[in-house]
Order: C-alpha cells, then structure tokens, then sequence
C-alpha cells in the first residue's frame, strides 16, 4: 500500500499535467470557457425552476440553490463513472509502454471532474448567500472534509467503472441506463420529504449518495453545520467503496494490458 | 548498479478469438449455463531463465513470434509474467511502441513535457532537457502545433528525441532505427551509439544480424518462447543464420 502510494506520488508531475491538459481543453483556457461549461447546469436549474414553482408551487428563491447544489453533484457522479469507464482507454499507450500504477488514469478522470464540482458549488454558494443570505462561515469550512471525501468516493467509482469496461464493453452502455434510473430514484430535482413517508422512506435510507447531498445541502441551502452522523455515513460509504476499489484493483491490475 | 536477472519467466496470453466479451453476453451464458466463449491460451513465454549483469549488451533474435518484443515488454514491467520471478535494477529506459502515446490535442512542447515526466523527470530537470529535445527533433515551429496535425515521420522524430534524452542505467531497444526521412536516421543512429555506450546495460531486439554480432556480447536465441541457446554472439549468429539458410534455400 504504501510503496504503491508513493508510486503514485512519484508520477505526480505526469498525472497533473494531464489533468491541466484536459481542463484547458475542456475550458478552452478562458474564464468564459469556464461560464460555458456551467450554463448547462445553470439552464437546467432554470428549467427545474420554472416547472416546479409552478405545478408544485416550490419558492423559486430557496428552490434554486437546492436544485443547483443537487445538479452540480449528481454531475460529479455521473462524470465519474461514464468517464472513469473510458480512463484506461484513454491511458492505453501510456500503459502499454510504462508500468505507471493504474491508479493514477482514474485519478486523472476524477480530479478534472472535482474542479468542475468545485466551480458549480461556488455557483451555488454565491447563489444560496445572495437568494437566502445563508452565510455561515464554519458551515462552509466543512465544504473542505465534504469535498475530500467526495474525491475519494468519485476515484472508486471511477476506478471500478474503468476497470469493469476493460473486462466486459458494454459497462458504459448498461451504467448509463442504471444512472438515469438512479437519477429518480435520488432527489436531486426533488425534496427529500417526498419520499419522507410512505413505504417509500427505505429508498432514502439505503441511497448510498443521500449523505454526500445532504452534506452539501445542509451547508449551502440551510446553511449550518452538518451532524457528524452524516459525515460518519459518508465516512463508510467511502471506506467500503476505497476497499472494494482496492480489492479490485490488486487482483486485477497486471491483467488490465492484456485486455485493453 | 544495473542487473536484470529472470527466473524461470513464464508469460501466458489468454485470448478470445471473438472479439471482447460483454457483461450481456456474460450474464445470459453463466444463466442458461452455456460455456462462455472459448479462451484460447498462447504461451508467449515458457520458463526462461537468464541473468544479465552490469555492463553487458545482449541481444534477442528469432523468428517472428518467437517472443523476442514480449520479452522486452516483461523486462520493462509493462507485461508481469504469469509466473516466475523478474528482477530489473537500474533506471529503464525503453524505445518500442515509441510513436505511441501522444496527446493529439496537445502542442508538441506539452507532449515533451507528459512523455519526460512519465519517464520521471520532474519540471527542474525538464527545464534543461526541453530545449535539447526541441532542437534535436528539429521541428521547429510544428512544436506550436497539436500533435494531431503531424505526420508519422515527425511523430516519429518527436518521440525518439524525448525518449533518447534521459540517462539510461538499462536500455531496452526493439528495432526503432527505420524512423524518420534519411537524414534524421543518421542522426538517430549516431545518438543510438552514444546512448549504447552511456547505458550501464542494454538488451536489443533486431533482425540485423549483422549489427547484432557487432553490437552485443552475448546472444539470447528465442523460439516459440523459450530460449533456445544463449552465449557468445558470434557463435550464436553463426548457428542461427545456419539453422536458416536450408529453410531459405528450400523456399527459393
């Protein structure tokens, strides 16, 4: 474990020149690029605005730095795993030539993926402070663990879908299909309390992304600190996903080049 | 101190004669309990044993197939062998597949930087090496340009230019040396000769017999992934061009 963390740390200059590589494609190198690549979730929130101040007669005021919070994250998610699916793909003659740690390709999926959650949460924080004048500078400060973990949980996910596509292709195709299932199933458009009661409650309870939302939530839209119990959720959804990753990953790492 | 030394080295390839298998296919055959696609297995290499100390250069001839690039690719840890033990000591550095691996969006001073950062340089001792690299290549102004937008040839130059460029403690060479218009490939070679003799140890794969003998001391001789004798290189390239020349003649 440690000698191949430090693995990982020794290509550091290889990896983040990659990922800056990819944000400058991504953002064209321009701070409207960056205002670019926001408009998309920015549209939906309007859209998401507009439809439900209207049929469920939502506060657009408080209704928009949920949804936005929700899309940015759900974003992050989705970005890590359809595109994790690819990251040894895209590695592939770097991998065939040096024996870098496989981790690192993951890696490079995630941390693009992280500054462009970063950027749409700094979009829903100015909002939520502007529309609900939500300032609470500690609440804030847990935004850092918050972020850390998100970045943990979103390298296993990336890590399992990239190592799932190299063994069985048509991974992306059928994770497509269950994220838009899962995108329901999650209240991400809409508020928790709706699947509150009924027999619907388990549906929340069992969601593993529910406290990465509910972390994000709870300090942007309602600005307060969040319950340690809520961390402590987040903590092991984390820790079971790294190991599994981990698991995965020192049983199947030497095989992944004879499969690409 | 450069050292390889392989122990009883086995390689098997398990390859699906149809293509990749997918999850549908994988989930519906184990469900009606058909047997999955057929895997067919390839020994590429078969127990080989061999030690290389500092200082030696040994060469690796065979027929095609005969796993001399596989060999390199495990000596490198790019493969890991199916079984048996590799020990490589020494910084490697490797020139096969050397045209691969560029960002084709990237300009070329960015792709110098990836490539060298991948061999680990970091960016003090890149900042160096950067301009060396730029002018050996002699691209000049395509540097400006997304590697997408340059042909084979200066692809071509651009990787054996970052790839010679760093200190090698163990050289591994499969056959690079037909790169680039006829003027690069003299320049290419004379690096290769200064490379070869600042290199602590080489192994090279080549059908040139000729410059093999020259070149190495001793001679590996593969074959359907074993070795099939190993020593002096004139000796061995006496044996193989003999054990040759009937199969020629009979052809012809």
């Amino acid at each position: 474990m440690g000698g191949y963390s430090s693995a990982i740390w020794r290509c550091r200059y290889f990896w983040l020149s990659l990922v800056k590589m990819d944000l400058h494609a991504r953002y064209r190198g321009s701070v409207l690029g960056m205002g670019w690549s926001l408009l998309q979730p920015i549209a939906m929130t309007m859209i998401f605005c507009v439809v439900f101040s209207q049929i469920f007669h939502e506060d657009a005021t408080e209704y928009a730095p949920f949804v936005l919070t929700g899309l940015a994250f759900w974003a992050y998610t989705q970005f890590c795993i359809l595109n994790g699916c690819l990251c040894f793909f895209q590695g592939e003659s770097y991998i065939r030539q040096y024996p870098a740690p496989m981790a690192i390709y993951p890696l490079r999926t995630v941390l693009g993926a992280a500054f462009h959650l970063v950027l749409a949460l700094g979009v829903s924080v100015v909002l939520a402070i502007i529309t609900l004048h939500t300032f609470h500078l500690g609440a804030l400060l847990t935004l850092v663990p918050t972020l850390l973990l998100l970045l943990m949980f979103g390298w296993g996910l990336s890590l399992l879908g990239g190592l799932a596509t190299v063994f069985f292709r048509d991974t992306k195709h059928l994770a497509e299909v269950g994220l838009q299932i899962v995108f329901y199933l999650t209240p991400i458009m809409y508020r928790p309390r709706l699947l509150q009661h009924e027999r619907l409650a388990w549906l929340l309870e069992w969601n593993p992304l529910m406290p990465f939302l509910s972390l994000l939530r709870c300090v942007i839209v309602e600005g307060h600190v969040p319950s340690p119990i809520l961390f402590a959720r987040a903590i092991i959804i984390v820790g079971v996903l790294l190991s599994l990753s981990i698991y995965a990953l020192s049983r199947l790492e030497r095989k992944i080049i004879f499969y690409l | 101190m450069a050292r390889i030394e392989l122990n009883d080295v086995s390689l098997t390839f398990r390859v699906r004669p149809n293509k990749h298998m997918t999850l549908k296919e994988f989930v519906l055959k184990q469900m009606f309990r058909k047997p999955t696609q057929p895997v067919m297995e390839v020994n590429a290499l078969r127990s080989v044993s061999f030690t290389v100390e500092q200082g030696e250069r040994i060469g690796l001839i065979g027929h095609n197939g005969a796993g001399k690039s596989t060999m390199l690719k495990v000596l490198a840890g790019v493969y890991q062998p199916t079984s048996g033990r590799r020990i490589v000591e020494g910084r490697i550095c490797s020139l096969f597949d050397i045209s691969l691996g560029f960002e084709p969006e990237a300009n070329g001073w960015d792709n110098i930087a990836y490539r060298s950062y991948l061999q680990g340089e970091t960016p003090r001792t890149i900042r160096n090496k950067i301009q060396e690299i730029a002018e050996f290549s002699e691209l000049g102004d395509f540097l400006n340009m997304p590697v997408r937008y340059y042909s084979a040839g200066m692809l071509v130059r651009l990787a054996f230019s970052i790839a010679t460029a760093i200190e090698p403690e163990v050289l591994l060479v499969d056959e690079v040396l037909g790169a680039g218009d006829l003027a690069f490939q003299t320049k290419a070679r004379q690096r290769m000769r200064e490379l070869m003799e600042r290199a602590h140890l080489i192994v090279m794969v080549s059908h040139d017999l000729m410059s093999m003998e020259e070149l190495c001391d001793r001679i590996v001789w593969m074959d359907h992934g074993r070795v099939h004798r190993i020593g002096p290189s004139r000796e061995i390239v006496a044996a193989y061009e003999q054990a040759a020349q009937p199969a020629t003649s009979q052809a012809a």
